[in-house]
């Protein structure tokens, strides 16, 4: 069984006949003919037979990924951020932000090829930008540099700004789950003012194998 | 001869007889009711503002309209009340501001019934247009909830199961009370309820506001027509609630 998950720029796939590891391949280079068994993401209903939706995929893989009756888990896409709260081991409450938090993770990378930057070799600066959507966020950078700040410093604070949004998008809770992949960024992980528990960015393919073994179980 | 009357909001009770009594056509405003590009309207009130407030506007471009009643008090909003302004510099009609603060509790069996979501939401829009008091209907078993004002675009509404209790606005708009703040401000916490409010309107900071308060609840907005994000959003929220949502909607 293929199982995939279609986001904006990556494509994250798994065949679960197979011991190799899911791969990541750019969303632009997946084949127009590729179709999936099972999916979820934003093409899942074109390239799939079967698909669920995106927050019913990263809550269970959050219940199979997370062994807490009570926890945060954000999910930080190239589009969208969602997160999902769950209370004795039941969903408690969710939000989706699709629309004024939209194109964070494609901006933070779109910054890094522009400017040439490695994020793991930015210090987290102390103040960050009040932002409030990837675009909007990028005249902050370019006035900041009208102002005299460097661009890996506007970048910086871009970033803080970016996850101090999700922070608080979130709910502000004292620890998170972190899914997606903005969890390889070391200066947006660092950036959150809580406890943040990377879980990387096969969160929602776990949830499409819970889902499948869901039902194989219930025909 | 019998004229066209617009409404936008809910006019009092009072005002509604009296069309009914000229026998007047009543048009409501609030829904599209002509077939041209939102964005006609740009040339007089803002594209980032209220969808059924721009669609008032761009009704009235298009319509031939004898008079045209909307309210402005607490039943509506300040928006309205600007956009008043606006209606009455552009249209050479009558335009008459109203204070809807009727207290006569009408009811709400619709919001309350076994029916179609959609269906429920048309039969409480058209219900504005009467004086009439309603027939009885038996309440449901609710499932889930769905608090706010009518939305801009019904499409999503048919996500819910017909078993969805209205709350919010809606509610006070079956009940012929528009500005009954208590009324509007009900909800069941028991049920898994999401929070409507058209984005840019300024209902969405009570729609959070008790989303907060609720122990199982999301807040939604939705701007002109509701995209792919907002109805797969209220999906995740039903199926994660343990309710299968409905797959016969538009999209």
């Amino acid at each position: 069984m293929l199982l995939a998950d279609f986001g904006t720029s990556y494509c994250k796939i798994v065949d679960t006949t197979s011991d190799r590891a899911p791969r990541i391949m750019a969303t632009r280079e997946l084949q127009r003919s590729f179709c999936a068994d099972l999916a979820t993401g934003h093409n899942a209903a074109r390239r799939s037979k079967k698909s669920i939706n995106e927050l019913t995929a990263l809550a269970r893989g959050g219940r199979r990924l997370i062994n807490r009756g009570d926890f945060v888990l954000l999910d930080c896409g190239s589009r969208d951020i969602k997160f999902i709260r769950f209370e004795d081991g039941e969903v408690a409450d969710m939000g989706w932000n699709a629309e004024c938090g939209a194109s964070m993770g494609f901006t933070i990378e779109l910054l890094a090829a522009y400017y040439r930057l490695d994020y793991s070799a930015i210090p987290v600066p102390e103040t960050g930008f009040s932002i409030t959507c990837g675009v909007l966020g990028m005249s902050h950078i370019f006035d900041s540099v009208v102002m005299g700040a460097s661009e890996t410093e506007a970048v910086a604070k871009f970033v803080r700004g970016i996850a101090l949004n999700a922070y608080r998008f979130a709910r502000e809770p004292k620890e998170l789950y972190l899914s997606g992949g903005l969890c390889d960024n070391p200066l947006f992980v660092a950036s959150f003012p809580c406890q943040v528990n990377p879980l990387g960015r096969f969160v929602l393919l776990e949830g499409l194998q819970t889902t499948l073994e869901k039902n194989c179980l219930d025909p | 001869m019998p004229g066209q009357v617009g409404i936008v909001g809910v006019p009092p009770l009072v005002i509604i007889e009296e069309i009914q009594r000229r026998g007047d056509l009543i048009i409501d405003l609030d829904e599209p009711q002509v077939q041209a590009p939102m964005d006609l309207s740009a040339s007089r009130i803002p594209r980032v503002y209220c969808a059924i407030l721009r669609t008032v506007v761009l009704n009235c471009m298009h319509l031939r309209l004898d008079r045209l009643y909307i309210d402005v008090g607490p039943g509506k909003c300040d928006c309205a009340l600007h956009v008043a302004e606006i209606l009455a510099d552009m249209l050479p009609i009558p335009v008459i501001r109203t204070r809807n603060q009727d207290t006569r509790s009408f009811g709400h069996p619709l919001c309350t019934a076994d029916m179609p979501l959609v269906e429920k939401f048309t039969r409480i829009t058209r219900g504005v247009q009467s004086a009439a008091p309603y027939p009885d209907l038996d309440a449901c078993q609710p499932v889930c909830g769905f608090w706010g004002v009518p939305p801009r675009d019904f499409s999503l509404l048919s996500l819910f199961p017909p078993t969805t209790h209205i709350f919010g606005w809606t509610r006070c708009m079956e009940n012929k009370t528009p500005a009954d703040l208590a009324l509007e401000q009900h909800f069941d916490p028991a049920i898994p309820t999401v929070f409507f409010s058209q984005s840019f309107c300024a209902k969405s900071a009570l729609a959070q506001h008790l989303a907060a308060k609720h122990p199982r609840a999301v807040a939604i907005d939705c701007d002109v027509t509701a995209g792919s994000s907002t109805r797969a959003k209220i999906e995740a929220f039903l199926e994660l609630s343990g309710i299968e949502p409905q797959r016969g909607g538009a999209d």
